[in-house]
């Protein structure tokens, strides 16, 4: 590892008591979070909690014949693995690193003693499942009544977000995977946005080029998360 | 009749759940109340939780007037509300009284008072909160209306105490997310086979068994989640 993750990177450890963090720290290990990385898989139990720092995971539904398709996106304005505090047994959905990045990782043990014994902690994760629930709602309802570019959209926005700059790198086969859609919706959904202007997407680097043209692109989902997040979540680290 | 399915042990209402002390102080704070139309909308002051006794909700997420997707059922297992757990004052979702009936009802303010007080009510919450994530994530894209429909009717007919109800073609696909002749198809395919009667607004749920078979995986996962954290 080049640079050490800073823990204020992730909104919600930058969130809490200095005091508290502080007790934290020793506790929180940096990691790599490689491409592809599967944090863990549905139906088990986790060993850990993730706070991305600079990587993007995504929560994905995995159906019985093995096609999936993302119901949340976690990166560093929140925690992968709320079953471990909402007393959940295993989890319903696999999180995979969807960008590479890296993040800080607590132990269960840990994150269930802090929940328990912290009120601010716990308020504090229990105000983001509440963000994740609309994250989710969200999403299903744009992916059962809005078309491909206006998904395409709230993705590309919503990852964006949660990254520096304003450039991703991601295949179509993967972006169709998290949609769950064909990956000719993808490739078609892709240059039209491209044609108009608001991306350009070439060998698998996605760059945005017309931000506010995309949020007006989208349909009203993007902005429903969004404003959610910011009126549970306290203001976002300066960059 | 057609029993539920046969491996769920609720409730009468899900205040049966919480330790006595807990209950008896929320049982002080309860009037009761008849559960009827849209109980609250997205992104209102919560002003009460609701403890259905019969009768049931459905959470919807809407995009417009007229489009929308349930999100999550609530009946005597459960409760509304759930996000004052969570700390959150504003409803997340439009609630929408989808089986009459009747369920204790406690204000806000006392309730959130009875969960800053009760470590167990706390960590009940969380788990049925969890509960419910788990309905969110289901049937997306993949799920056919067939199984859908049918997962929707088990868990309609879990929370009714009947087996029959009337329901328009068009409150299903606002419910699914789906156009109209959508359910018309699959619930004709369902009657077809002899699984429903569906005449004049009003389904009948005939063979439990074989329904059970048809409806997609997500009917069971929610059970198993709810036998494994609640009860």
């Amino acid at each position: 590892m080049t640079v050490a993750p800073d823990p204020k990177q992730n909104r919600l450890l930058a969130s809490l008591p200095r005091d508290e963090l502080g007790r934290w720290l020793p506790q929180l290990e940096p990691v790599e979070m490689p491409l592809g990385q599967v944090l863990y898989e549905s139906g088990r139990t986790q060993s850990h909690v993730y706070f991305p720092t600079t990587a993007i995971v995504s929560l994905i539904f995995v159906m019985q014949d093995g096609a999936s398709a993302e119901i949340a996106v976690v990166g560093n304005d929140g925690v992968v693995g709320i079953a471990l505090f909402m007393g959940g047994e295993s989890t319903p959905s696999r999180a995979l690193v969807q960008s590479a990045g890296q993040g800080l990782r607590l132990p269960a043990s840990a994150v269930k003693h802090e929940f328990e014994h912290s009120v601010a902690a716990m308020h504090l994760l229990l105000r983001y499942t509440q963000a994740l629930i609309t994250q989710m709602a969200q999403t299903a309802v744009c992916n059962r009544h809005h078309s491909v570019d206006q998904q395409l959209c709230r993705w590309l926005l919503l990852s964006l977000d949660r990254l520096q700059g304003s450039e991703l790198v991601m295949t179509q086969e993967l972006i169709a995977n998290m949609l769950g859609v064909r990956r000719e919706g993808v490739t078609e959904a892709a240059l039209k946005l491209q044609q108009t202007g608001l991306i350009r997407y070439s060998r698998g680097r996605i760059t945005v080029l017309d931000r506010p043209g995309l949020e007006r692109r989208c349909c009203e989902c993007y902005a429903v998360v969004k404003k959610e997040y910011d009126r549970l979540l306290p203001d976002r680290i300066a960059s | 009749m057609t029993m539920p399915h046969t491996a769920l042990a609720w409730p009468v209402c899900a205040l049966e759940l919480l330790p006595r002390a807990d209950r008896q102080r929320l049982l002080a704070l309860c009037e009761p109340f008849v559960l009827a139309d849209v109980l609250c909308e997205r992104s209102e002051t919560t002003r009460h939780v609701y403890f259905p006794t019969d009768g049931f909700i459905s959470l919807v997420t809407t995009v417009d007037e007229r489009s929308g997707l349930e999100v999550g059922m609530i009946g005597r297992e459960g409760m509304l509300g759930a996000q004052l757990a969570l700390r959150v004052s504003v409803t997340p979702l439009r609630a929408l009284v989808q089986g009459p009936g009747t369920a204790w009802r406690v204000g806000a303010a006392p309730f959130r008072r009875e969960v800053a007080r009760s470590a167990a009510l706390q960590r009940g919450l969380n788990r049925y909160v969890y509960v419910l994530m788990g309905q969110l994530a289901t049937c997306l894209r993949f799920h056919l209306i067939g199984p859908r429909l049918t997962r929707w009717l088990l868990m309609t007919q879990d929370r009714a105490h009947a087996d029959r109800f009337r329901i328009t073609h068009e409150f299903l696909a606002y419910m699914l997310g789906v156009r109209r002749v959508g359910i018309t198809v699959a619930a004709g395919a369902l009657q077809r086979r002899g699984l429903i009667r569906y005449h004049r607004g009003e389904l009948t749920i005939l063979d439990r068994k074989r329904l059970e078979a048809v409806a997609c995986d997500c009917y069971a996962a929610d059970c198993k989640t709810y036998s494994e954290l609640i009860r």
